[in-house]
Formats: structure tokens, sequence, C-alpha cells
């Protein structure tokens, strides 16, 4: 679900100019992500982050294969599940991208999907990379 | 069905438990943090395989299902959750995107309790999974309550049921039609899978009553009326049942009935009950004849119908005659016998209706009160006919002559066979009485002069009757006084022997000393023996001779008998003997100082049970005397055999001695009779010399009658022993003493 829609207030991250993920990864869903252990102590965020980016590169290569073998259900399945744990750790242009190729994808439009997908997987890998810079800073 | 909250729903409610499944891991994890941070607790599954083995064993409140997932998706989770036996109504909430339409759908199809779109507002997740888990248990409660009510109208045989009337609804036609509950279609011993129609059960309710049901039901229809009948039916097993059927109308917004929602409910115990407590209260439990409050009951009801019908009514009422000596000789369990076989016979008398329908009285028709005709039983040995309609007198008096000649054949009880007469007493609605009393006392009277008049017959009220039963009453009445205020007396009319001129014995007779006149025993002594006062009469009048005979004996000697009569009913009772040994014993005189007169009739009619007592009478010195000798039909075999001593030749036949040669015959015969059977012959009602001397001549030495003297108190026949006997002054001394008689012997004491 797109959370774009209605902004709020972030807590923890401040939308200023020295973060370079926050180019790629939006703020306020990071923000409610954090009020789910406002104290730290359960160090969920970087549990959920850590578990989004395995997740991300097993389904990176599960879509490569699906690709490969033009198996659309495969396809479709892997834009479903990164569409809303993308959303939830704020990866907002991916969700996007995969609700489109999954949309694409069920509406039978297996033309559209190609270009779809090589967008989501170009914008998959700078989402790692900002996932990645995040973590580190935690 | 699972109850997972069953008992403490509170308290589950507080922390529920919830499994969460979803493939997403970020996804798993997060909803999981989200929902546990809101008071849920949490079990994770990464898929639906591995949701359902955790299910195997572990019951949550809840279970919320990602829709997509690889392997076994949500939906098919979700189906095989449902099928599982204890998970039908676990709640299950599936989790899809926004804009999966399809899913939405299949989630309800597969049998999810409701869906949910993920999304990352975790207290709107929260929210619904608390709602869910609310109206699922407010959805178990009411399962539960279902069940529970189920079960209750089992229990007590009741089911509900629903009734629409076919309508038009903006020009479509709709069929109406009855819907029973599971638990109402048991009641008629159906299956749910019975096709049960408005018809079906109308056609279970028995052809008579089914034309008064159709008609209240039409009639409630077309009032739009509440409904409350009770229906006889006949199962399909061919049971028969009572049900109760209770129904409320029900209306549209338009204020038109649409139809009728009730129950129908198995009454049958309770109106067997109710039938077994109102024929208790209603019927004789020995005859099953209607009882006294029912006859009553049933009189009222007559006598309205007579007024508003202007005809006439009769009540008989049946007595029958000498039923208490058939209860004291036989015992009481046979005499409750012959009672249950007078009241068949007497049912089939009049046309005896058992039953009377209060409702049909009403509706039935000008002859319904023909249903209330019926012989009763009022107590003892009294029964009541009840006609609720005659046409004059005639009419009642046949029914009265159907029951005499009904009662005509012998009946058995008790190994013997008993002949049973009645009285019948007859009082007409309105000329004898309009009320029940009026009719029950004036009947009472007619019955009584039937008694008095000889019994086994019937007689009609007349007031001339009433005015003879008042007096009857009083005298009664009077008469169980008596013995208590000492009011009876004993005459004596003394035996001669005229060939000595001697007293030979006395005869005591009753008299009562009421107040200043001397009633003679032909006016009390029947309504005595009708009353049974004759018992305590007898035994009184024994004592009473005792006494006299130790006076006597005591003042000149005296050394006979005293004759008592007694009536034939005294030589049943079996401490007949006792009581006379009693009464000797009392007052220091032998037993052969009493002598028993029992009359010829009386003797003949009851031998069988008589002739016990005679014997052991007899046995102890008690002389047995043989009275009004010449009247009745005694049967000459007997008197061979009879115990007796004594023969008194009757008054008539003396009467005509000297004037009709037939009744010197008699006395002739009689006399050669008592001669060859070794008896002592004694004549009575000896009034003038010309019998004496007939009779003395025939060869009956001892008489009694006035020629001698009347009956006199005791003191005055002493008196007339010392003035009249002894001092030999009575003109028939001289004449007997003309008769060659032996004048030497001058006391009354001895006998030759």
């Amino acid at each position: 679900m797109m959370q774009s829609t209605s902004p709020v207030a972030g807590g923890g991250f401040q939308a200023t100019g020295d973060r370079p993920w926050q180019a790629v990864l939006d703020a306020q869903a990071l923000a409610s992500l954090e009020q789910l252990d406002p104290t730290g102590a359960n160090k969920l965020v970087s549990r959920v982050l850590t578990t989004y980016r395995s997740s991300l590169a097993r389904l990176l290569s599960q879509l490569s294969t699906a690709r490969a073998q033009s198996d659309h259900g495969g396809m479709k399945l892997v834009a479903h599940t990164l569409k809303s744990s993308s959303a939830s750790v704020g990866a907002l242009a991916l969700s996007a991208l995969c609700s489109s190729a999954e949309q694409a994808a069920r509406d039978g439009r297996h033309d559209a999907l190609p270009d779809l997908l090589d967008q989501l997987e170009t914008e998959a890998v700078r989402v790692d990379a900002a996932v990645q810079k995040l973590l580190s800073e935690k | 069905m699972t109850l997972p909250y069953a008992f403490d729903p509170e308290d589950a409610l507080e922390r529920p438990k919830v499994l969460l499944v979803d493939d997403d891991e970020v996804q798993l994890m997060l909803t999981s943090a989200a929902m546990r941070e809101r008071g849920f607790e949490i079990v994770e599954a990464d898929g639906g395989e591995k949701a359902l083995s955790i299910l195997a064993d572990w019951l949550p409140d809840i279970v919320v299902l990602d829709a997509v997932m690889p392997g076994l998706d949500g939906f098919d989770t979700c189906h095989e959750i449902r099928s599982t036996v204890g998970f039908e109504n676990l709640p299950v909430l599936m989790l899809t995107g926004l804009d999966d339409e399809a899913s939405i759908t299949r989630a309800y199809t597969v049998g999810a309790t409701d869906f949910f779109v993920k999304s990352q507002q975790w207290s709107l997740l929260a929210g619904r999974l608390r709602y869910v888990l609310r109206s699922s248990h407010t959805r178990m409660e009411l399962e539960r309550s279902k069940a529970k009510l189920a079960r209750a109208q089992d229990l007590a045989r009741m089911g509900s049921f629903d009734w629409r009337k076919p309508h038009t609804t903006s020009g479509i036609a709709a069929a109406g039609g009855l819907t029973l509950a599971p638990e109402a279609l048991r009641v008629f011993g159906m299956s749910p899978q019975d096709v049960v129609t408005l018809r079906t059960l109308i056609r279970m309710v028995p052809t008579p009553e089914r034309r008064g049901m159709l008609r209240v039901l039409g009639d409630v229809h077309a009032h739009s009326t509440v409904l409350a009948i009770d229906v006889p039916v006949q199962l399909p097993d061919c049971r028969m049942r009572v049900v109760h059927v209770e129904a409320e109308p029900e209306f549209n917004e338009h204020g038109h009935g649409v139809g009728y929602t009730g129950i129908i409910q198995d009454v049958t115990d309770r109106r067997v009950a109710e039938d077994r407590i109102r024929h208790l209260a209603n019927f004789d439990t020995l005859t099953g004849l209607p009882n006294r409050r029912q006859l009553i009951w049933r009189t009222e009801r007559a006598l309205d119908q007579a007024r508003r019908g202007g005809h006439q009514a009769a009540m008989l009422l049946i007595d029958l005659d000498r039923f208490k000596v058939i209860n004291d000789t036989l015992g009481h369990a046979s005499g409750d016998e012959l009672l249950v076989e007078v009241a068949r016979r007497l049912r089939g008398c009049v046309r005896h209706s058992d039953q009377v329908m209060d409702g049909a009285l009403e509706s039935a028709g000008v002859r319904s009160h023909r249903s209330l005709e019926a012989v009763g039983r009022l107590g003892g040995d009294e029964f009541i006919a009840l006609l609720p309609e005659v046409l004059d007198e005639a009419d009642a008096e046949r029914v009265s002559w159907r029951v005499l000649e009904a009662m005509r054949d012998p009946i058995f009880v008790g190994g013997q066979e008993c002949f049973v007469t009645a009285s019948v007493g007859i009082a007409l609605f309105p000329r004898d009485g309009t009320t029940v009393a009026d009719l029950m006392r004036n009947a009472d009277v007619a019955m009584y002069s039937v008694k008095n008049a000889g019994r086994n017959a019937s007689a009609v009220y007349s007031p001339m009757l009433a005015g003879r039963g008042r007096e009857k009453l009083e005298l009664e009445t009077a008469l169980h006084k008596a013995i208590e205020r000492d009011e009876l007396v004993l005459h004596y009319q003394p035996k001669i022997d005229v060939r000595s001129a001697r007293m030979v014995g006395a005869e005591a007779l009753m008299r009562w000393q009421r107040g200043h006149t001397l009633v003679p025993p032909g006016d009390f002594i029947p309504l005595a023996e009708e009353t049974g006062l004759i018992v305590p009469l007898s035994e009184w009048a024994l004592r009473e001779a005792a006494r006299q005979a130790k006076i006597w004996s005591v003042n000149f000697g005296f050394a006979d008998a005293i004759a008592v009569n007694l009536p034939n009913r005294m030589f049943e009772r079996s401490d007949l003997v006792e009581h006379i040994h009693q009464s000797v014993s009392q007052y220091g005189v032998p037993h052969r100082a009493i002598q028993l007169e029992i009359t010829e009739t009386g003797l003949m009619k009851d031998l069988q049970n008589v002739i016990p007592s005679l014997h052991r009478l007899t046995e102890i010195g008690v002389e047995i005397s043989i009275d009004d000798f010449g009247t009745g039909y005694s049967s000459l075999a007997y008197l061979t055999t009879l115990p007796i001593s004594e023969l008194k030749i009757d008054r008539s036949f003396v009467r005509d001695l000297g004037i009709t040669p037939q009744s010197s015959a008699v006395v002739t015969a009689i006399i050669a009779l008592a001669r060859s059977l070794g008896l002592r012959v004694i004549a009575e009602g000896v009034e003038n010399l010309r019998q004496m001397e007939v009779l003395h001549r025939l060869g009956c030495g001892v008489m009694q009658g006035f020629l001698f003297s009347r009956p006199i108190p005791p003191d005055e026949l002493e008196r007339w022993l010392q003035q009249t006997v002894l001092p030999r002054k009575a003109p028939w001394i001289v004449q007997a003493s003309a008769d060659r008689v032996d004048l030497t012997r001058t006391t009354g004491g001895f006998r030759p």
C-alpha cells in the first residue's frame, strides 16, 4: 500500500541531505517501522532490514529464474511478495514497480513485463545498497 | 462444536492467541511485532503447510492468513481448516491486496470469516482482529443458545413453526407455506427430510375432530387473532397424540396479516393426567359411573337446556332393596361386586354417555343435551338415572320399568345367586321441582313410598307423598331416640293352658310410649325394619324380657318362657346367640326363659341363612316358635327337619272358627301336623268361648287372646294372675272346668 499519499513527520529519520539512502527509502515508512520497537531494545529495525536484504536476494534470484523460463506465475509471485515487504521498509518506488508488474502479470499483459521487470531489477539494486548503507549506520 | 472461550471469554479476549501465516518473512516479522505490541499473543507460520501442522496440536482464537503464498496458499489453507472437525467455527481473517477483488470473493467462498487489506496501519488490523473475535464469540453464544433452545424444546416435545400466507408483491405471486423447525417435525414424528405442508398436518387429525379444527383455524385466520388449540393427531406410526398449537399473527408494514408464527407442543401426557384427574373427580371408582358431583353438574345443564327448549326432564332415584342385608351376610367385597353388576345393567337402561363434551354442548345443536343422559351412583346402593328430555310421566316410567326388569335375573356373587330388586322414585322437571336439589328430594320421597308399599316397584312423585314422607322422617328421628329415652316398653300377653287353667308362658309385645300416646307396633316396627333400627330394638327387647323373667320368678315363681318376636334378619346375625346368652346371664335366668318367635313368612324368606342360628339356639335351650303359622308357604319337607318347638295357629283361622268350615279344617290339619312332628301347638287371637271350645275339641289346649287377657304391662299381669286366674273367677275357667279340666292344680306357675 502506498503510504506516501498521507505524509506524516517521521521520528528518528531526518529528511536531511547528508543521508544518501533518503532518495531510495521513504523516511516516513522507516519511522513507522521504528515505532514498532520504540526503545530499540529488540533491534527490530536492524533485524527487519537484514531479513529484507536476504529476502530481496532470494526473490531476485527467483525472478531471474522465472524470467529465464518465461514463468509468468513465478514472476507474479515475486512481484507480489516484494511489493508489500518493500513498502514496509520504505522502498516505495520498488514497491510501485512490483505492483505494476504484478498487475500486468495478472492482466496477462506479458509484453509489458520485460520492461517493468528490468526497471524493477535496477531499482532493487539501488534499494539493496541503500538498506546496506542504512544498516551500517545503525 | 468447538467453544474455545466458552467459559472465560473475557480472559481469553484479553490476550487473544493469533496464528499468523505469511510466506513473506519481512511481513511476518513486522505484523508479529505490531500485533504483540497491541496485546496479541502471536504464533508465526511461514506457509500453509506449517500453519496446518501447528493447528494439529494448538488452538488459536483466530487465524490470520496471507492469501497469496507459494505452495499451499491462503485459500487452500482456509479450506483445509474448515474441513477439519472442531475448526468449523474458528475465526479466519484473510489478508489480501486492495486491488484484488477476485481474492476477496474467493476468501468468503472457502469459508474465511472476514478479509482485510494488507496495510502498515497496524491499529486498523488490530481493531479488525478484535472485531472478528467479538462477533465470532457472539455467534458462538448464539449457536450455543440455539442448541440449548433446541434441546429444551426437544425435552418439552415442543417446536416452532412459521406459516406465510400466499401473497403478491409488486405483481409477483409468492407461494405461502409452512416451515417447521426440526424439533417441531419430531413432535409430529417426522424427520427434517420429510416434506410437510399444512395439508399433511391437517390430514393427521382424525376426521371427527378435523371439521371443528378447520372451523377454528378459519375463524382465527379471518380475524387475525391469536391461535391456541389442542388437536388430536395420528402420527405416521399410528400413535395418537394431542398437540397444543399456539401462534400469533404477524403483520406487514401496512398492518395486513402475512402469516403466523408460533409453537406446537405434544401435551398428550398432560392431557392424560388431566383426564385422569377429571375422571377421578367426576366418576365413581367402583362402578365407573358418574358420581354425585358429575350427576349434579349434568342435571344442572340438563335443566338449563330443558328451560331453554321448553321440554320436560326426569330424574329417577334407584335404591336397591335390602342391599344392607347382602352386604352384611356376604361381606363388602361381594356387595361391591354386586354393585358393579347392577351398575352395568343400569347403564343399559338409558342412552348412557360417559363423556360430555363441554364445547359440544353449546355448538352441537338442539339435541346436544342428549349427551347428558346417564346413570350415575350417588353413593352406597343409590343410583340416579338422568333423562334430559321426556315427553311425559309415562316416558320416565317406562325407563323405571326397564330398570326393574334389568334386576330380574339373579346376580352371581360370593359364590351364590342373589336376587336383587330396586325401588325407583321419579321426579319430573319442571312439575316436581325446578332445581337439582328439589328434584333429588322429591325423587327420594317417591322412592320411599315404594319402599313402604313393599319395594320392587317405581312411583312418580306427588305432593301427597311428600306430606307422608315428612311425617315418617319425624317418626324415624324420634324412634332413634326412643331407646335412649326409655320410651319403649314391653307388654305381655299370657299363654294359657285351658285344660289346667294355668298361664304357661307369655308373649312380649313392644310398645312405644311416645309422650302421652302409646304407639302400636304396626306403626313403628315396619319403619324400624326399613331403617335397620329393628336390630337395637330387638336387642333391647331380649334384655328387657330376661329382666322381666327374673322379676316374675322372684315374685311368683315364674319358670316358663317369655316369647320375644324377632324379625328374620336378626336370625341372620351371628351374634344373636351371644347376645341372648349375655341377656339371660345378666339377670341370672336360664336360657329357656327366653323363647323366640319368628313368622312363618320371615322364616321361609331366608331359610338358608336362618337355619344355622336356629340350631345353635336350640342347642343352648332357647325354643323357637313359628308365628302366624298357616299364612305363609312353608315347605313341609323343611318343617320336619327344622329345630323348632311350637307352631302358632294364625289368628285369621281362629277368628273364623265355627263360622266357616274351611277354617276348622285348616286348624285340624295344623294340629295333626304338629302332633305328628312332636311340636306344641298354640292358637292366638282367641276372643270368645266358642273359639276356645272348638280349639279345645280339635285338640289344641294352649291359647292366647283377648278372651284371657289383652297384652298388658308386667305389673298388671301379676295383678291379673292374683285377682282372676288364682280365684278361678273368669268365665273361660268356668267353661273350661265344664269341659273336664283338672282343677286341682291352681297356680299359674308350673307346666304339667
